[in-house]
């Protein structure tokens, strides 16, 4: 189900619409994570609020960016940033769990504070890994 | 002084021939851009809706606004900075280009739409009208407008 190369604009259109609110969700509620944001508002009402954005928008990133790379698979797949931007994707992942696996468990305790160290640096890894995301993402297309 | 004397001359400026002949220039500002962009655009879109009574709703409209739209024209700032800079660098993608031009347009508008829902959020009313949550959808559509306007400048230049 490749697309066809007149519609590759289009899609990857959408998928900067779709990556542009899934990178600035988290900018934001990694900014609230770090204190420097909405610190009158308790974080879980922040992340409460914003992250289903997040995940819809990535659907819809996945989505397009599947799209995408169907078009062109064995190119992407031994194409070096792709591969990176895909491994930095599941380090952003994986940062996220450990955070809501660990650090979430005692968010009772600092909901409406500043959060700890290691929601902070939660917070700090997430925004640089999604800074990653992109650059990788737009250094594909220079390198195709 | 015509637009491809303008492109021509531009190309041979020493800032234009610096970010030209440096690898890493124009893919790290363009990077900035998105990166800015996508913050613009999760910004845009909580004041949106905030507007139509949803999104950080606890927080009062004249307050979360108050946050939100300073930050958006921190990041219309930045984005005119590096835009600035592309174009300056590779001058005949844009300043020949109609699809730029519409770019620009829907950014004018995007503007005026955000000062106006700055103006509505200032006045303090909680309870969004029609009118206000048809502007809030409309300054959305239009800021996705000219991310899709600004990707086809690759395209149809």
């Amino acid at each position: 189900m490749a697309i066809a190369e007149k519609w590759f604009p289009l899609v990857e259109s959408a998928h900067v619409i779709a990556l542009a609110t899934v990178a600035g969700s988290i900018f934001m509620v990694d900014s609230r994570l770090l204190g420097v944001a909405s610190e009158k508002l308790p974080f879980t009402y922040v992340s409460d609020r914003l992250l289903p954005w997040t995940w819809g928008a990535f659907g819809g990133a996945a989505l397009t960016g599947t799209l995408m790379f169907m078009g062109n698979a064995t190119t992407y797949y031994s194409n070096t940033p792709f591969r990176i931007k895909m491994l930095l994707l599941v380090l952003a992942g994986l940062n996220m769990l450990v955070f809501q696996l660990v650090t979430f468990r005692g968010v009772a305790k600092w909901n409406s504070d500043r959060p700890p160290a290691p929601a902070r640096a939660a917070g700090f890894i997430s925004i640089a890994l999604w800074c990653g995301v992109i650059a990788f993402g737009r250094w594909i297309g220079f390198t195709m | 002084m015509n637009l491809k004397s303008t492109v021509h001359w531009l190309t041979q400026t020493p800032l234009s021939q610096t970010i030209q002949t440096t690898s890493w220039a124009i893919p790290g500002i363009q990077v900035v851009h998105i990166i800015c962009l996508a913050a613009l655009f999760a910004f845009a879109l909580n004041l949106s809706l905030r507007v139509a009574g949803r999104g950080l709703a606890v927080e009062s409209l004249a307050s979360l606004a108050g946050r939100l739209v300073p930050a958006i024209w921190i990041c219309v700032g930045i984005l005119f900075l590096s835009g600035s800079l592309l174009i300056i660098a590779e001058p005949f993608r844009t300043i020949t280009n109609p699809v730029f031009y519409l770019k620009m347009g829907l950014l004018i508008v995007a503007i005026v739409l955000t000062l106006r829902l700055d103006h509505v959020a200032r006045r303090a009313s909680e309870t969004p009208s029609r009118a206000h949550t048809a502007v809030a959808i409309l300054s959305m559509l239009v800021w996705a407008g000219i991310i899709v306007a600004g990707r086809f400048i690759a395209y149809l230049y």
